[in-house]
């Protein structure tokens, strides 16, 4: 039955408005902003503080079992949620490794979703990604890693890279492969490493948006048998593999983070466009920007509708293959180009009293080029002529 | 949470009709037939599409109707997209028929509508001028008051099997400076009635298209439809409506071209290999597999807010816009990956290929709806959150 409209009802609204007035109550003033890669100490220290009020108010955990210190609640608030959270420019960066409690609740054992869970959802234990490696991005199955058994431990050898973030976390997820012998999908196993394990040492990488990403060194790290998540080998199928396949984040459908920055980068180039004159004009009414604009906004628009439809599959269980995925990891950056065309040249300022709204369109720029995280378009592209149309592999 | 994009029982079960009927109907080689035979479109499959209630679909019961709503219709459409079936649906139902139900007169919608239903008339609506405006400003053919009714002069052009039709609807200014929506009026015209002349225009698409040339024809009052010089509205509606209906047949084609495309691929082997394993050639057609599905979502999301009682243009604007667009970069892509089997007439795609030109341009062109998107969210600003649940 085709509808395209949330389910407004009052217990939602409701809900809806719950969040929102916790955001207008937590949020430090002048913290509405794209900060998504910001390495400010000052910012993180705020940033987490904001985080830490979400965990008490038991929100990250919003869909998981009440047992393992969630509330059970639904899809759709937690999709409401989202929506304010991005609605209200909160900075998603602290809480970029929350997605391996997913994995933790599929596959962890009772005591390990015990062990694990209370400190993620009450924000005071950071996770780091460890999949990237590198000699091994789009093409993650020929990761070399490797981790062999010692006893009660497992040894891990080998560098991840690329880890978001990872120098402020506790513990990370690490993919390595236990079978030497094996090929490809076959012999990967995920670990729960806590970093201060001796032997993990960690080197920055800085990258565009103003953040900070690492390479991560392991050199012969010793960690309990019960560090391992999931079965032995089947760390492809049971981990990674749900995260790109099926979004698994924390256990429940939801949309990406970013088809609402996209949304709202898009809300702040309309107004501008509105309110600034060049030549005595106002850039909306230039006959090429409204054709560009329009364009635009017929991007964010079907963003919003392939997270409807992704939505709905799940709901009705039928499986079409997603383009959601590949669809905003190529219009982000396109967006974020044609954003900085019509602004034109003071858009490159980033700061000072000649910024056009605090430098928003060259930080959004400069941000875009992080959309390969998860995996590159044109591998989501690959991925979809394959799996989803069935094309020669 | 009520978000469902699939299709209820019903609608299944008219994509399943459709398939069948159409697919033994409306072979490739009837297709060929009817881009030049004497009768425009299959007479049998038109009598077939009445007899299943697809002329009255969304007609009320009064009517001769089924009373269903437009998402119903649009099901169809994606299968008349798919199979090319040459039918003027689009110009007598979903145009004529739909102008007819919102502006007739009591007599007329009896008289018209049930005709319709049964498939015993076809209707056609004469948009296009020779200047290839769209909205207020392409209705410029002149309408002058003689005695009880109007004299109509001027050329309208690429008309839609207006030599089967039995009556055409003509928009025509009756008052107001060019490109004003007021002075707007429809007429019922009989292209038997003297002063009007039919020429087929001869086009690419394989489309039957017509000039149809008035020179002083006379039309009685009881003939216009609607107000005189208020028609605008109305006819805004109903062009957008359809345009939504063109969106889901161009994306029904899509699917078409998709399958034809991936189907080539994995069969034709260049260099010891299937083409479809270069990614040139994955990139080609995942191309084609997301401008069907983006056209798609983007129509049945209009569709939805038309048959829910909301505003619509901007929904409408946003799916005819993508739908011109798709209609463009699909058959290019397709084209490309089939190289030189694709250039010959022997083969299908060509079909869709020369169409897609005239899908295109129908109902407004992918800028004319840039500009509408535009304006309407001008007109009715959402942002943000409001912006998912607008």
């Amino acid at each position: 039955m085709v509808d395209f409209c949330p389910d407004d009802t009052p217990q939602l609204q409701a809900w809806r408005g719950e969040v929102r007035a916790f955001l207008e109550e937590a949020l430090p003033n002048g913290m509405r902003f794209d900060y998504d890669y910001d390495e400010d100490e000052e910012r993180w220290a705020e940033y987490l503080a904001f985080w830490r009020k979400v965990g008490a108010k038991g929100w990250v955990a919003l869909t998981w079992p009440k047992a393992y210190y969630g509330q059970d609640r639904s899809a759709i608030e937690k999709w409401i949620l989202q929506e304010e959270f991005a609605a209200h420019d909160v900075p998603m960066y602290p809480v970029i490794g929350t997605a391996v409690s997913a994995a933790v609740l599929r596959h962890g054992t009772h005591e390990q979703r015990l062990r694990h869970l209370k400190g993620i959802a009450e924000v005071t234990v950071l996770w780091g990604e460890g999949y990237t490696e590198p000699g091994a991005g789009s093409d993650l199955a020929s990761l070399t890693t490797r981790a062999h058994r010692d006893g009660d431990f497992w040894v891990l050898n080998g560098q991840k890279t690329l880890g978001t973030a990872a120098h402020h976390c506790q513990w990370m997820n690490v993919l390595a492969r236990t079978d030497p012998d094996s090929k490809r999908h076959n012999g990967v196993s995920c670990f729960m490493v806590p970093l201060d394990t001796p032997g993990i040492s960690m080197t920055p990488l800085h990258n565009m948006g103003g953040g900070r990403q690492n390479h991560t060194f392991f050199d012969n790290v010793r960690v309990p048998a019960d560090c391992l998540l999931g079965d032995e080998g089947q760390a492809w199928s049971q981990i990674w593999f749900g995260q790109g396949g099926e979004r698994l984040d924390n256990a429940l459908p939801g949309p990406e983070p970013f088809s609402f920055r996209v949304q709202a980068l898009m809300d702040d180039l309309l107004e501008y466009c509105r309110t600034t004159k060049r030549g005595g004009v106002p850039l909306s009414q230039d006959p090429v920007i409204r054709l560009q604009l329009a364009e635009l906004m017929t991007g964010v628009e079907l963003v919003k509708l392939q997270t409807f439809e992704l939505f709905s599959n799940i709901k009705s269980r039928t499986r079409q293959a997603d383009i959601s995925q590949l669809y905003l990891k190529e219009f982000w950056p396109r967006q974020a180009q044609i954003a900085m065309e019509i602004v034109g040249p003071m858009a490159q300022v980033a700061g000072g009293r000649w910024a056009r709204l605090e430098g928003r369109f060259q930080h959004f720029f400069l941000s875009s080029f992080g959309n390969h995280a998860g995996g590159t378009s044109q591998l989501k592209r690959m991925t979809f002529a394959t799996r989803g149309l069935g094309l020669p592999r | 949470m009520a978000i469902d994009l699939t299709f209820n029982e019903q609608q299944r079960m008219i994509q399943e009709t459709a398939r069948s009927v159409f697919e033994r109907m409306s072979s490739p080689a009837a297709v060929r037939r009817y881009e030049t035979d004497a009768e425009e479109f299959p007479r049998e499959l038109w009598r077939q599409m009445a007899e299943l209630g697809w002329l009255g679909m969304t007609f009320p019961e009064a009517y001769d109707g089924l009373d269903c709503p437009i998402t119903d219709q649009f099901a169809l459409y994606e299968e008349i997209g798919r199979a090319l079936a040459p039918t003027p649906h689009l110009e007598t139902v979903a145009l004529a028929g739909e102008l007819v139900l919102r502006l007739g007169s009591e007599d007329q919608k009896r008289r018209l509508l049930p005709a319709i239903a049964a498939g015993e008339t076809v209707l056609t609506c004469a948009l296009m001028e020779p200047d290839g405006l769209y909205g207020p400003a392409g209705v410029a053919l002149l309408a002058e008051k003689a005695g009880d009714g109007f004299s109509l002069t001027g050329e309208k052009v690429l008309v839609p099997y207006a030599r089967s039709a039995d009556l055409i609807v003509c928009p025509a200014r009756t008052a107001g400076a060019a490109g004003a929506e007021d002075g707007v009026s429809l007429f019922l015209v009989d292209p038997k009635a003297a002063g009007v002349k039919l020429e087929p225009m001869p086009t690419m698409t394989g489309q039957r298209l017509s000039a149809v040339r008035l020179d002083g024809v006379r039309v009685a009052r009881p003939d216009a439809l609607g107000p005189i010089g208020g028609a605008w509205p109305a006819l805004d509606d109903v062009i957008a409506r359809a345009g939504v209906l063109l969106s889901a047949l161009v994306a029904g084609a899509g699917e078409r071209v998709l399958e034809i495309s991936v189907g080539y691929a994995k069969d034709r082997v260049q260099f010891g290999e299937p083409i479809g394993k270069y990614q040139a050639v994955q990139y080609l057609c995942s191309d084609v597999a997301i401008h069907a599905r983006n056209t798609r979502l983007l129509a049945l999301q209009a569709a939805w807010r038309i048959e829910s009682g909301t505003s619509f243009h901007r929904e409408a604007a946003l799916a005819k816009a993508s739908a011109s667009k798709a209609a463009a970069a699909m058959t290019y892509a397709a084209q490309e990956v089939h190289a030189g089997i694709g250039f010959m007439l022997d083969y299908d795609l060509q079909l869709y290929t020369r169409r897609a030109k005239h899908w295109e341009y129908s109902l407004g062109d992918q800028r004319h709806h840039l500009e509408r998107v535009m304006a309407e969210s001008e007109a009715h600003p959402r942002t943000g959150v409001a912006f998912f649940h607008g």
